[in-house]
């Protein structure tokens, strides 16, 4: 009979879930961010003297990144939990679609959420600096970065949220973005750490864990410093790569999961 | 087409359920046997909790069985491009709520492989044969049980599957609607279709089924065709009478003033009542002839 | 459907291998950040303890920790110059009574940082918020001694024996100092203090003895020798006795020491010396 491209149902599964996100409440997080970065842009001309300028792109770019975080993490995991709740899974899976592009397509449409949520943002950020004579061009680097490490962070959400409840599951994707800011101390403690177990141990942690702090260049962008050749090149394929990984597990384990 | 072996065929299908932290064990189904013929109705009946949800779920890939197989059209469950011939609702479906039925249906058809140029007309025709046309934008969150459950039987046959599987579909619904349901079930078998549901309620399967098969505690009980099951028992008569109640081969089923309603056994016991009260005098009000219904088989099965 | 396994295989193993390898390159390409930038950030104590929610004293260890590891990379540059801020401002903020963060911070200033000053504020610091701390005047009082500052570490262990129940050991640190340094009568004093203290533990005592006697010794020869002197200087000849001096109204009587000896004059050189003395150390 009929079968749908894998592609198609992919798609299909993708816009649905931008379309459940958007008509959700995520827009009104934006509208608050808009508010909150162009009403911090008047007060501070009123309040300081100075270099307002960075305290706007400083605001801003970190606004973006924890909104952002919070998006992946509240609506990541309560992605795959609400359709398992709600048994809307049931019907899905009868369908001639397998599971792993369920996976995938649930991540490209929550990525398409995050990648909007983005840009809208930044769009923002550039008309409040806008107004006072700044250029935001500068900052489009560290942005991308930041969407890189928000996709990073929806692939654990993902994953946590096939295996757990979205409590734990939020829990436990926080605890891996915490983790990959600090992984730095790990190199460092792996320095004192007598040489055997101990200091395996904190070397294979420090590479496992997602390095996300490295994908920080907020301090750069905003103080006009070059960025070293290759870095973004280098980043964007690190985190493609770690992104393809997470997601293999999160195949695997809802390809093993039961539906009672 | 392949119209040669069965449509669904369980073989020795047992699903055991491990209780949390591996302590405790249910059986949800221990050696299951059955098959299903292509352009049958086919009831899979049973109490709460007798594995009928169960079946249906291993059927569908959604729990994978502890032993035994399931092949679907010839071939194994796992293969997704078997799902692509069966059109399936659960028991209490519930649906996007920021969807309109025209979004819901026409994102499961393009799942279902139904090409863009087919879909809008499928998705009209589907809505319109279960009576949700003029609800075509209206969003999944304003619908009532009902509707969501026509809904579901919509996204179930609107690519015009060989094999539609309901799980409990006329749960929930007034007598209309159960009537509807029947009536949709006829239609594909009419159509040439397969269509293998569970319920509890008896009836409506009586009125229906080709095939039964009645499980237990995850067992099979009896399977077989229908006529086959319930036709070879005694068929009595109830009969109201208005008098006094004659003496003879008739049982005392209850009274009310002076009127009574009696039991006899069989055709030539109603005959000598008839005679007895016509010569007596008294006033027969109605008669009715029984058969051995499908309830009373299942609790005689379920007794055991 | 063997075929896509193995494209699936194919595509996790090259993911796995480009993370590893980007990692690795990223690792070379970043500009490491300037490791004293970090301590700027740290807030002050006060607004730490609010962001703590409750686990000041948790966070106070959390930040020791970490300060020791820190200061021992000893090729940071200009490591010591928010020395007296993270251990008094952050961590003594957050836990007051985190005796060992006052101590570690002055022995870091004053040892390595050769600041004395630094660090006996951190230990005034320290001593303010725990006058039942001993432990702290003691520590200021010892390193005013080995920077040879005995004004101070004289005030330090008045101090340390002020704090009740502080150990005689205070006492007898601050009694050898003031021999020392020529405050005899003072030494005297507290070494009978604590050899009269019922409270001085078996050794302190014995030492406490030993030294009564040998400052008094002293007391007696420096008081003797005073009188040479002034004879000298008014008769223009060292005395031929000592008796002499208590006929001519220098001394109001001939002392003798400890052991009860009396103190041997020689009259050529004019220097007075003690058996006891002798005994003791004394020249």
């Amino acid at each position: 009979m009929r079968r749908p491209r894998p592609l198609d149902a992919v798609v299909a599964i993708a816009l649905n879930t931008f379309r459940e996100a958007v008509r959700d409440r995520v827009l009104y997080l934006l509208v608050a961010f808009a508010v909150l970065v162009i009403l911090s842009s008047r007060l501070l001309a009123m309040v300081t003297v100075g270099n307002e300028e960075k305290i706007v792109k400083d605001l801003g770019l970190s606004a973006i990144s924890i909104f952002g975080v919070g998006i992946a993490v509240f609506v990541g995991v309560s992605l795959v939990f609400k359709e398992i709740e709600r048994r809307t899974v049931y019907t899905l899976l009868a369908q001639p679609v397998q599971r792993w592009q369920f996976v995938l397509a649930k991540f490209a449409g929550l990525l398409a959420v995050l990648a909007v949520h983005v840009v809208l943002m930044y769009v923002t950020l550039a008309f409040a600096l806008w107004m006072r004579g700044a250029t935001a061009s500068g900052l489009a680097p560290a942005v991308w970065l930041i969407l890189v490490e928000l996709a990073i962070v929806t692939a654990f959400a993902l994953l946590f949220s096939t295996l757990t409840n979205p409590i734990l599951a939020a829990v436990w994707t926080s605890a891996v973005y915490v983790s990959g800011h600090l992984s730095w101390s790990l190199r460092l403690l792996a320095e004192r750490v007598p040489p055997g177990a101990g200091r395996w141990a904190c070397e294979a942690g420090y590479w496992i864990l997602p390095n996300l702090d490295r994908l920080d260049r907020k301090a750069e962008v905003v103080h006009g410093l070059d960025l070293p050749a290759g870095f973004i090149a280098w980043s964007t394929l690190y985190g493609a790569c770690y992104v393809a990984l997470v997601l293999a597990l999160a195949c695997l384990a809802f390809e093993r999961r039961e539906f009672r | 087409m392949s119209g040669s072996g069965p449509v669904v065929e369980l073989r020795g299908l047992t699903k055991v359920y491990r209780g949390h932290l591996g302590i405790g064990r249910s059986l949800g189904l221990d050696g299951l046997d059955l098959s299903v013929e292509p352009g049958q109705v086919f009831g899979l009946l049973g109490p709460n909790g007798a594995g009928k949800t169960t079946t249906l779920k291993l059927i569908l890939g959604l729990l994978r069985a502890d032993r035994g197989e399931v092949r679907l059209f010839g071939r194994p469950a796992s293969d997704a491009a078997v799902r692509a011939r069966l059109g399936y609702l659960p028991e209490n479906p519930y649906f996007y709520d920021y969807l309109t039925a025209e979004e819901f249906l026409d994102f499961y058809g393009r799942l279902q492989g139904i090409p863009r140029a087919e879909r809008r007309a499928r998705v009209q025709a589907s809505l319109a044969r279960v009576g949700l046309a003029e609800r075509s934008s209206t969003a999944l969150r304003k619908f009532s049980k009902g509707m969501v459950q026509r809904l579901g039987v919509a996204q179930a046959i609107q690519h015009d599957p060989e094999l539609v599987i309901l799980d409990e579909p006329m749960s929930g619904l007034d007598p209309i609607g159960r009537r509807e349901v029947r009536d949709l079930i006829l239609d594909l078998r009419r159509a040439g279709r397969t269509v293998f549901f569970s319920s509890h309620i008896l009836q409506d399967a009586e009125m229906i089924c080709d095939r039964v098969a009645i499980l237990d505690h995850g067992r099979l009980r009896a399977a077989g065709r229908l006529g086959d099951l319930i036709s070879t028992t005694v068929r009595w008569f109830e009969v109201a009478l208005r008098g006094a109640v004659p003496a003879g081969p008739l049982q005392l089923l209850s009274s009310a003033g002076d009127e009574h309603l009696v039991r006899v056994p069989d055709v030539s016991a109603l005959a000598e009542l008839l005679e007895t009260m016509r010569r007596t005098g008294g006033q027969v009000l109605s008669v009715w002839p029984r058969r051995d219904t499908l309830e009373d088989l299942f609790l005689r099965e379920i007794a055991r | 459907m063997r075929a896509p396994r193995w494209i699936a295989a194919g595509l996790l193993a090259a993911a796995l291998g480009g993370a590893s390898l980007s990692a690795r390159v990223l690792e070379r390409l970043t500009p490491a950040r300037g490791r004293a930038e970090q301590l700027l950030y740290l807030p002050n104590g006060r607004h730490l303890r609010v962001l703590s929610l409750g686990h000041a004293p948790l966070l106070a260890d959390l930040i020791y920790v970490w300060a020791i590891q820190y200061y021992s990379e000893y090729d940071t540059a200009d490591r010591f110059r928010y020395v007296r801020h993270v251990f008094g401002d952050v961590i003594a903020e957050l836990d007051p009574h985190y005796i060992d963060a006052y101590w570690l911070g002055a022995m870091i200033l004053i040892i390595e940082a050769r600041d004395l000053e630094g660090g006996l504020s951190l230990l005034d610091l320290g001593i303010e918020r725990n006058p039942d701390q001993w432990i702290l005047p003691y520590l200021a009082a010892w390193e005013c001694q080995m920077a040879s500052r005995p004004e101070c570490a004289k005030r330090y262990f008045e101090r340390a024996a002020a704090v009740p129940g502080a150990p005689p050991i205070t006492r007898r640190m601050h009694a050898a100092l003031l021999a020392r340094t020529g405050a005899l009568e003072e030494a005297l004093r507290l070494w009978l203090a604590v050899l009269e203290d019922p409270a001085s533990d078996d050794l302190s005592r014995a030492i406490a003895k030993r030294k009564v006697s040998e400052v008094r010794a002293k007391i007696d020869v420096s008081a003797l020798r005073q009188a040479i002197e002034t004879f000298r200087i008014d008769n223009g000849r060292a005395p031929h006795d000592l008796a002499e001096l208590r006929r001519r109204g220098y001394i109001r009587e001939v002392p003798t020491d400890p052991s009860g000896q009396p103190y041997a004059y020689d009259a050529a050189t004019a220097r007075v010396t003690s058996a006891a003395g002798r005994v003791l150390g004394e020249p």
